[in-house]
């Protein structure tokens, strides 16, 4: 707190409770939370899903969402009581003197007008400036936010611009009125990693320029390091502990605030392929694959995953990764090219497979939620592929779910006649390993698994996988975007884009240079611990080139 | 100034300040407003229309006493899970429960109840009420009390057969358009299209027009109208399903479509199933009223509420409400469904409109 | 603009498709009846030379396609054939009575339509207050009464008991316009209680639908007032729900049309069916349908073309 005089507060929350409507009673969401913001600070909250980040983050405009009442507690904006203000009041400052930028850009943007005149909405309501003027500030601040065309951007129509580009006209629009603090509610969450970078610059630069104070509202730690002087941690509905940047970074003080650092260090030992002539358990051969429509979204794939090992198969969204776990399983067939299973061709159409072909290969999900059947109890869910592949009954069936809830670490007697719903998202994850393992398979397609989890349960979930690849001698096939993940699991790496393999090899041999350029890129944006790797990275990059990058 | 405009009025004001005392704003501004209220009417109307307010307001009180006791009732009777849902039912809701309750104790037992045979003369035409016949005779000089008791076992029952029938037909055809897709989903759709294109009243006037007016004619023909309805719930609430992961897993585990309905969708399905289920039995319940009131639908001596409305039609001119009330009958069922299903989709689309 | 012409001719042309399929279904409908339309209507006690006359007067020896397109092409120009009771043509039966039914939908269409919308938003805006709650109970009262008992209520108590306005609809041709609405009014007010009803029900949900969605929160934390949400945020997105909601409920009116002609004895269409339907007069019948499917395509076709244009994803393509 050296950086700031506490002569200048600008908004001062004490003692916040916030409760939410749910089951026909109140309950709490926010349970007593002090927050102090200085003119010009930029406040990071971090914290998982479910610790009331946003929630704090509408309040401190003095917003309730729908569904959500603030029932005790003080909120002070610039020496105004927001809590007990009128709305008239209230509603005076949003827009004005605090503004709000949104998650989801295109969501936010109204589809009817164009994104000028929902920019100049503000400022000519205010009559701060008038249309034609608001205008002008528009392109202007269009062209700080190195928009491409700020001369004409704003005449499109939200559908008509990219996210990256939607969610800085967003700031922009933010920004019209140059308020005094803006709140920040996961700008770059939606984004690619690449894309997430312009944005990341974006914001900084202009909170800096205007010297505006921000709320900044993110589960990811990398991304705050890069943009707050101040981190508070939450948990639950209250605060961990509140530090500057650097201070939280090299010393955190809770135990739950060292052990979301810790996460990140797991890391196993990378294997090599078996050099005995064993053959691969899955081989994707050129395989070829159009949507219905004629788009081509795979084009020439190729790459092969041995016995017991971990393929990553890294790309951001639109790369092809999940088409071709889709060709794989037979729910999209190839136009051209196969899939060999232990050195035999798999039919194209999952139909068309064999009751133990479809065996041998196994998936898990991204989202456990839509993974499980809610109205299905887990003794069910897991005993069911044990039924129908080896057709176990009675007593031998309850003893097999009983030891694949060991395997995964769930207490059978706990879990066996529970219903997805009753679990926490971890739980509900490794209900879904069971499943796949349930199964007895040789090869498993594991989606994304770790990406719709905190980061402490993420881990656990990933040593598990890892115990269980030791144990059962699986293969995994691992998708997804998240490269410490990659970093700590996979033994090679095959990454794509658009629909293209672009390099393949063993880890470590990807994580060292030279690479290939749209590696480099993926791997450098990145977000890293350090404050001061934004700074480096638009330093190498050069400033000028950042939007070019994110548009190879 | 009778005692009677001196207790309305004292009345009123004193539970005003009740509800003020009490801080019940939402009820003091009722009370107070409708004190208000009552001085204009009372100038225009005089002592009557003060008196129809005080019956009115008696009405609805004693409507939402008796809602209020059969929910306690329920919740008492009911299991610990059930009893949760029920605590949230609002009154309305009670009541629709509680209209549909008397209806099928009234149709279960009509011949218990019922003082006189269905078609069983009596009287004379048109006879008025007396202590033989609580609300007269009809036009050939049956007991209307006996056939609207009775019309609740007929008029009801084959609504409820055509809308089993439709219900299953559209729900069938839903379920397997979600599953299997393909060219069987686009014909299913289409032929909904097509059949839905046609309003229903006068596809089924063209349909009776053709094969006459006898009861399996009308619940087939009824039952082909609204399927469509169900099957494009169906498919839409399936649909929603079929693109979950867990359908996925269990298609790539080998699983047969049946499996997959019985076992994956339908439990998911259950809660929008039932609503439509009710709105459906209004709608079908309604037509088929319609018909009758036609003159074709359920044909005489059998008493049913639409024709009955028919025959004793021309007594309205007289200013006599009788043939309202088998018309009556038909709306309060309604409307009860309507409530418990309003409530229901409320509930499911866990819609928190706070 | 390619984009959008070519969409709306595709939904024009799925149109004519779904009222070509359905004239179909009409006229293959009666082929369907046992026997054939002679016997049908001469019954079981008819002699062969009357029921062999009457098929030779209908041409029922030719093929049923070719009576088919003959009927189309009739029915395309307007001529649906003579009718088998009577022996008129059954277009000149049917055309005073389709304007005489084209009136009483447009009177109540135009009291309800702005009512209803009005309301609707209304509801909407003072939803979970006291108000929407008996709003919702009043309007669900009256979609669930059956038109005939909503006539009757009228007639009741506006004509019977109080003499405010006639029972019976008979209309003549001398009338002033203003007479014609005061003896129209009480089958018009039935139709405009049950469709008020299901308008504002659907347009109150159409609108929180849309307040739920984010760029309307947004809207609100820009500081934006809440008239200026729902006129200038809620509104250009609302056409397209709204647009759905009249037409709907205007085809709606087309069925509740018979049965409130029935009550009112009123001259229009729907009484004309209901007597054909009894009498077996199937040339009419099928006209009769024929109109009423083509009225209800046209008005979903209507309506689904408005949603189309007013589309501003589809007005302004990438």
């Amino acid at each position: 707190m050296t950086k700031f005089s506490d002569k200048d507060v600008l908004l001062e929350i004490r003692d916040l409770k916030i409760e939410g409507y749910s089951d026909e009673t109140w309950v709490p969401i926010i349970k007593g939370v002090d927050l102090t913001l200085h003119r010009g600070e930029v406040m990071g909250l971090i914290g998982e899903s479910g610790a009331g980040k946003s929630t704090i983050g509408a309040a401190a405009m003095g917003y309730a969402r729908d569904g959500t009442r603030i029932s005790d507690g003080s909120i002070e904006f610039d020496g105004m009581e927001l809590t007990t203000a009128t709305e008239s009041e209230r509603r005076a400052l949003r827009g004005s003197r605090i503004a709000y930028v949104a998650q989801s850009a295109a969501a936010s943007f109204n589809p009817a007008h164009k994104i000028i005149d929902q920019h100049t909405e503000a400022p000519v309501h205010y009559r701060i400036q008038k249309r034609m003027e608001a205008q002008e500030d528009a392109m202007e601040l269009y062209e700080r936010l190195r928009l491409p065309n700020p001369q004409e951007i704003g005449f499109r129509y939200p559908h008509q611009v990219s996210g990256g580009q939607l969610q800085r006209a967003m700031t922009a629009m933010a920004m019209a009125c140059r308020p005094d603090l803006i709140i920040f509610d996961e700008p770059t969450t939606a984004l690619d990693v690449t894309t997430q970078i312009e944005v990341l610059a974006a914001i900084r630069d202009i909170v800096d320029q205007f010297n505006t104070a921000a709320i900044y509202i993110t589960h990811d730690l990398a991304v705050v390091a890069q943009m707050a002087d101040t981190i508070k941690v939450l948990l639950r509905g209250e605060e961990v502990e509140e530090a500057p940047t650097e201070q939280m970074l090299d010393n955190p003080q809770e135990d739950y605030t060292k052990s979301l650092w810790a996460v990140r260090s797991f890391q196993r030992p990378q294997k090599s392929r078996p050099t005995d002539g064993t053959l691969p358990v899955i081989s994707v051969k050129n395989v070829d694959a159009a949507y219905t429509g004629g788009v081509k979204v795979l084009d020439d794939v190729s790459f092969d995953v041995y016995p017991g090992m971990t393929v990553a198969v890294v790309g951001e969204s639109g790369s092809g990764k999940s088409t071709t776990a889709r060709v794989i399983t037979g729910l999209l067939p190839p136009s051209s090219g196969e899939v060999l299973f232990k050195g035999e061709p798999l039919p194209p159409r999952y139909q068309d497979r064999k009751r133990d072909q479809l065996r041998q290969a196994q998936m898990i999900y991204q989202m456990a939620d839509t993974a499980l059947n809610p109205k299905v109890r887990i003794n069910e869910i897991i005993g069911r592929p044990a039924q129908f592949y080896s057709g176990l009954r009675g007593q031998a069936l309850k003893q097999r779910v009983d030891e694949l809830l060991d395997l995964i670490e769930l207490e059978p007697a706990k879990f066996y006649n529970r219903y997805p719903p009753e679990l926490s998202g971890g739980q509900k994850q490794r209900i879904g390993i069971a499943r796949a393992l349930a199964a007895e398979p040789d090869f498993i397609i594991c989606d994304e698994v770790t990406s719709a989890l905190d980061q402490l349960v993420a881990e656990g979930i990933l040593k598990l996988l890892d115990r269980l690849q030791k144990e059962l001698g699986l293969a995994y096939m691992f998708i997804t975007h998240d490269l410490a993940t990659v970093r700590s699991i996979a033994d090679e790496v095959v990454v794509m884009q658009n629909g293209k393999v672009v390099e393949q090899g063993p880890k470590e041999e990807m994580f060292t240079p030279p690479h290939h350029p749209y590696t480099d890129l993926l791997l450098s944006s990145v977000p890293e611990m350090d404050p001061n790797w934004l700074t480096t990275l638009l330093e190498e990059r050069g400033v000028d080139n950042i939007g070019d990058a994110a548009d190879v | 100034m009778s005692i009677f405009v001196i207790g309305y009025y004292a009345a009123l004001i004193a539970a005003s300040c009740l509800a003020a005392y009490y801080k019940k704003h939402g009820a003091f501004m009722l009370l107070f407003s409708l004190t208000l209220v009552s001085f204009i009417i009372g100038i225009i109307g005089g002592v009557p229309a003060l008196r129809a307010v005080t019956t009115f307001a008696g009405a609805l009180a004693l409507a939402a006493g008796t809602s209020y006791a059969f929910k306690e009732f329920l919740i008492l009777i009911s299991k610990p899970a059930l009893a949760k849902e029920l605590r949230t039912a609002p009154l309305t809701a009670s009541f629709g429960m509680f209209v549909i309750f008397t209806y099928a104790i009234a149709a279960i037992f009509a011949p218990w109840i019922a003082p006189h045979g269905e078609s069983e003369v009596i009287s004379s035409a048109f006879a008025p009420p007396d202590e033989n016949m609580l609300l007269g005779a009809d036009q050939l000089g049956r007991d209307i009390f006996s056939r609207i008791i009775y019309g609740a076992r007929n008029s009801v029952g084959l609504a409820l057969v055509a809308t089993l029938l439709a219900f299953f037909m559209g729900a069938f055809a839903g379920l397997m358009a979600a599953v299997k897709g393909g060219w069987f989903d686009q014909l299913m759709g289409r032929l909904a299209d097509v059949i839905m294109s046609i309003p229903s009243l006068i596809f089924a006037l063209l349909m009776l027009s053709i094969f006459g007016t006898n009861l399996g004619v009308i619940v087939i023909v009824v039952a082909v109208i609204y399927s469509p309805r169900v099957f494009r719930l169906t498919r839409a609430v399936a649909g929603n399903i079929v693109v979950m992961d867990y359908i996925e897993a269990a298609k790539l585990r080998g699983e047969g479509d049946w499996y997959l309905i019985r076992r994956e969708i339908l439990p998911n399905s259950t809660a929008p199933l039932v609503a439509e289920f009710g709105l459906e039995f209004c709608f079908v319940f309604l037509l088929i009223a319609g018909l009758s009131f036609l003159g074709l639908g359920i044909q005489p001596p059998t008493a049913d509420w639409g024709s009955m409305v028919r025959e004793n039609a021309t007594l309205i001119s007289f200013g006599d409400i009788t043939p309202l009330i088998p018309a009556a009958a038909i709306a309060l069922l309604t409307v009860a469904v309507n409530f418990v299903v309003d409530w229901m989709l409320f509930r499911s689309s866990g819609l928190k409109e706070q | 603009m390619g984009d959008l012409t070519s969409l709306v001719f595709k939904r024009l042309g799925l149109g004519l498709l779904t009222l070509l399929v359905v004239s179909i279904l009409i006229f293959f409908a009666v082929e369907l009846l046992p026997g054939d339309i002679a016997q049908a209507v001469l019954g079981q006690g008819a002699t062969e030379e009357t029921v062999n006359a009457m098929r030779q007067q209908l041409g029922l020896d030719r093929p049923a396609p070719v009576r088919y397109l003959d009927w189309l092409a009739g029915a395309v120009q307007g001529d649906f054939g003579v009718s088998l009771v009577s022996g008129d043509r059954v277009s000149s039966a049917i055309s005073e009575r389709f304007i005489n039914t084209l009136f009483l939908a447009a009177y109540a269409a135009a009291i309800a339509v702005p009512i209803s919308i009005v309301l609707g938003v209304v509801v909407a805006l003072l939803r979970n207050t006291l108000f929407d709650r008996v709003a919702n109970v009043l309007t669900l009262t009256s979609i669930s009464s059956p038109e005939f008992f909503l006539g009757y209520i009228l007639i009741l108590y506006l004509s019977v008991k109080t003499g405010m306005f006639p029972a019976l609809a008979s209309l003549k041709s001398d009338m002033g316009f203003f007479e014609l609405l005061h003896r129209t009014f009480l089958p018009a007010l039935t139709l405009v209680l049950v469709v008020t009803a299901h308008m504002m029900r659907m347009t109150r949900a159409a609108i929180i639908n849309l307040l739920a969605s984010p760029y309307i929160e947004m809207a609100r934390l820009k500081g934006t007032p809440p008239w200026k949400v729902i006129v200038r945020h809620a509104l250009p997105n609302a056409w397209a729900p709204i647009i759905n909601v009249v037409a709907l409920n205007l085809a709606y009116l087309i069925t509740g049309v018979v049965l409130v002609e029935v009550v009112f004895v009123y001259p229009g269409i729907g009484q004309l069916l209901v007597d054909a339907v009894a009498k077996r007069d199937f040339p009419i019948v099928q006209a009769c349908c024929l109109i009423f499917a083509a009225t209800f395509i046209l008005l979903n076709l209507m309506a689904d073309v408005g949603a189309i244009l007013t589309n501003p994803r589809l007005r302004h393509p990438k």
